[in-house]
């Protein structure tokens, strides 16, 4: 799991002005969510984002999504699909993903002058603009977040369908549909199959660090 | 829709606009509009209806000429408001579910059109397992990794 790995370098680095935050993409909130937080232990702000609002304001698509943001609040690295925990397919071992906690220090201590950072045009084309297709699958998710909520989860799966249909490549609304239910009954999907269909792979930019910066 | 008869026997419905979930108990439902008496279009929506227009904080829409029985209508001594034709109107996505009498209203076209258009991190408040909320915008003057995850 990433939460103790992310807390592990938030207390590392927290003496320059550092901090982490994670946010749970859960329907379910704290019910799906807390085992793992709990877990962690963590000192930073832990959030839980039951409707999946940080989601729609930077136009993620899957996760994990890790944003750099710096002491104006601008975004200085976009949308990385960045493991804090990598396994090794050889060994089956996790590890900590040297590389990038690497690439973290490295703008602890440098800042702006730091090589991992992308311009603005990187920024802009890993976030991409929202169009109407985008904001309409949005109202269908939200309407099917309430109504699953509301103990109706034939009338969500109906409003998920729609997302779905709208914005195939948005593998959260996928992801999280799927694992509210039964998958294969409600949406005919074998959602491990489908992970790893090469026709249909899960939405992720390349994580794209510099080997030697 | 134009065609739809107007059909005013008042349904309980509910309302998801952006952050705000209202119960509105005197609703029309007519197909793919959804009417609201000028109170209840104030507690859903934050809208008022002024001379000059729907206006909501520093912003006024101007009702088109000529076409305010498309979004206005008096009925039983009481001045209803069409919601839906007004997202069409300020382009704002919108789904409904009509058996659970439940709109979903998204941002107007003026807020997604907005949206990542510069480098700055859009601002969001959520609540941790404690419900101690947090906002983005309180940790300026940090570095701050935001990772988002899942259960899933």
């Amino acid at each position: 799991m990433d939460l103790p790995v992310w807390q592990a370098i938030r207390e590392e680095l927290a003496a320059k002005a550092f901090e982490v935050i994670t946010v749970a993409e859960d329907t379910k909130g704290a019910e799906a969510a807390a085992r793992y937080i709990q877990a962690a232990n963590p000192t930073h702000p832990s959030l839980v984002d039951p409707t999946h609002v940080v989601a729609e304001l930077y136009n993620t698509r899957n996760v994990p999504a890790v944003f750099w943001i710096d002491e104006e609040g601008r975004i200085v690295r976009a949308n990385d699909p960045a493991f804090a925990v990598r396994r090794n397919p050889e060994t089956g071992e996790s590890m900590p993903n040297q590389p990038y906690l690497d690439a973290l220090r490295n703008w602890a201590d440098k800042g702006a002058d730091s090589p991992y950072l992308h311009n603005e045009d990187t920024v802009s084309s890993r976030i991409g603009q929202q169009d109407w297709a985008d904001v309409q699958a949005m109202a269908h998710f939200r309407l099917g977040t309430y109504l699953y909520q509301q103990g109706d989860e034939q009338a969500a799966v109906a409003q998920f369908k729609q997302a779905h249909a709208l914005k195939p490549n948005n593998w959260n609304y996928k992801r999280q549909a799927w694992n509210l239910g039964d998958a294969q009954k409600d949406y005919g999907v074998n959602a491990q199959e489908a992970r790893n269909d090469p026709a249909a792979q899960p939405f992720r930019l390349p994580l794209d660090l510099p080997l030697h910066p | 829709m134009a065609t739809q008869t107007f059909d005013p026997t008042p349904v309980t419905a509910t309302v998801l606009y952006q952050d705000n979930v209202t119960t509105i108990a005197d609703a029309i439902e007519t197909g793919d509009d959804l009417w609201l008496t000028l109170p209840a279009l104030h507690r859903a929506g934050g809208w008022e209806l002024k001379p000059q227009g729907v206006c909501r904080d520093q912003i006024c829409i101007p009702l088109p000429n000529g076409e305010s029985s498309r979004y206005l209508r008096q009925e039983q001594g009481e001045q209803w408001f069409n919601l839906s034709a007004f997202a069409r109107l300020i382009e704002q996505p919108l789904a409904h579910d009509s058996a659970h009498h439940a709109w979903s209203f998204g941002p107007p076209a003026w807020e997604w059109k907005a949206r990542l258009t510069t480098r700055q991190a859009p601002d969001f408040t959520l609540a941790d397992l404690q419900g101690r909320a947090y906002s983005l915008s309180s940790f300026h003057g940090k570095k701050v990794l935001l990772a988002l995850w899942a259960s899933w």
